[in-house]
């Protein structure tokens, strides 16, 4: 798989940082599971991490705070079978997803933590599905599922919206979005994607900040994306 | 750093009382050198292969009030700071094995396992790095000594590379790393052009990544 639209640094940045909100940190994190060239700008940007750490001026801590931490060090080293980390909460599998997209097409694996809710026809050839991260309800995050040859409303944002493609394709102004590719969209710009005729697209969305849409289709898909 | 080294003293210069027999005493140095990254590699590596609580005490001593400062530049108040650098320390201890110094340097490494703290902390979530969840495989092969220095240089270009910076763009850069803000908001609040901002964090990371890529 050839990736021909990647994150931008400041988005690679951000993520490295761990700063990105919550939605488009997943969407990042489906695009870096498939794209070496994104991974190892964030390998890059996680060192620049590690340097501003080393240059970061020193605060002393408490007093006591070694010693502390000697101490919890010492209460798992004679008692073991207490597991120092956490498992994941038992409500995660209780819902499990089916891991599979439309067509058999496995989940990103970033996302198969997640709860993954029913589709839901919005009209016009679209139909969206909730995604929920597993300990953050409040991150907005959407699959969408256009059919071939479908139009999204032109809209454009207040922040950035940021898309992988997961199946099939679409063209923008910008250019032509295949599986794998991660389409950036900042405030300056307005859009208007089209679907390739030959096949449904499924796109993983989030929104940094909100989104202004524009015409009829726009106001039917505003409630649905809650923004 | 000297709160460290008076709680060892008040500790009668003897390290800590501990439980087990034969165990080594730990005890904080009174050399306050700055170890180079190398050294602090081969701390961890130490740790991983020989549970060492010497090789801890000076990682700890030298990393957990920076990292502590690190997090209230981020925004966290005091004491949660200190919370959470105190488990990132307790997290270096226990994974130590997961250390991996062909891949990043010991700041690096730690500076990720304080991120992915602070993130699971600010919202219960470790969305930041599910594409690094994938599972670690436990090393088993000592890595060569080349290997660590191969991250470690990588960590000091990188910190020569910030030094060369100039003031706008390292504050542009540091403000990405420390506030949650998009480039549009860190505009607004300089009161600078949008294409400013961006052209400077540009500028920043395209010598960064010059110096990153330059060697591999």
């Amino acid at each position: 798989m050839t990736i021909r639209h990647h994150a931008t640094d400041e988005t690679l940045m951000r993520y490295a940082a761990g700063q990105l909100p919550a939605g488009p940190a997943m969407v990042v994190a489906t695009h870096l599971a498939g794209c070496p060239v994104c991974r190892a700008r964030v390998a890059g940007f996680e060192a620049v991490g590690g340097a501003l750490l080393e240059v970061t001026e020193p605060v002393p801590m408490a007093p006591d705070a070694f010693a502390a931490a000697l101490r919890v060090i010492d209460a798992e080293e004679t008692a073991p079978a207490i597991a120092p980390l956490t498992a994941a909460p038992p409500s995660l599998a209780r819902r499990r997803v089916p891991g599979m997209l439309p067509g058999g097409i496995p989940l990103p694996e970033p996302l198969r933590a997640c709860e993954i809710g029913p589709w839901r026809w919005i009209g016009f050839g679209v139909r969206a599905s909730a995604v929920k991260l597993p300990h953050d309800p409040s991150a907005r995050l959407t699959l969408l599922r256009v059919g071939p040859g479908r139009k999204l409303p032109e809209h454009g944002h207040f922040g950035t919206e940021f898309t992988q493609v997961l199946v099939g394709s679409f063209i923008d102004g910008y250019g032509r979005y295949l599986p794998g590719d991660l389409s950036e969209m900042d405030s300056q710009v307005e859009h208007q994607p089209v679907v390739d005729p030959d096949g449904e697209c499924i796109c993983l969305a989030a929104l940094e900040g909100g989104m202004r849409l524009t015409g009829f289709l726009g106001r039917l898909i505003q409630p649905f994306v809650r923004l | 750093m000297n709160a460290l080294l008076d709680h060892a003293r008040a500790d009668g210069s003897a390290g800590l009382p501990l439980p087990r027999r034969g165990r080594v005493v730990t005890q904080l140095t009174e050399d306050n050198a700055m170890p180079d990254g190398g050294e602090l590699a081969r701390l961890i590596l130490k740790i991983a292969a020989e549970r060492d609580r010497q090789a801890f005490a000076r990682l700890y001593q030298h990393f957990a009030p920076r990292v502590t400062a690190f997090l209230r530049k981020s925004g966290l108040p005091a004491n949660t700071a200190e919370e959470i650098a105190q488990e990132a320390m307790l997290s270096v201890w226990r994974k130590a094995s997961y250390f991996d110094p062909a891949r990043a340097g010991a700041a690096t490494w730690i500076f990720t396992i304080a991120r992915n703290l602070r993130v699971d902390h600010l919202r219960r979530v470790r969305v930041a790095t599910a594409a690094e969840n994938a599972p670690p495989e436990e090393r088993e092969v000592v890595p060569s000594s080349e290997a660590v220095l191969l991250a470690t240089e990588q960590e000091a270009r990188v910190r020569a590379a910030l030094k060369a910076l100039s003031d706008e763009q390292a504050l542009v850069l540091r403000l990405s790393f420390f506030s949650d803000k998009a480039h549009s908001e860190i505009a607004r609040e300089l009161g600078l052009p949008l294409g400013t901002v961006k052209s400077r964090v540009r500028l920043a990371l395209g010598r960064l990544r010059a110096l990153l890529e330059g060697e591999s």
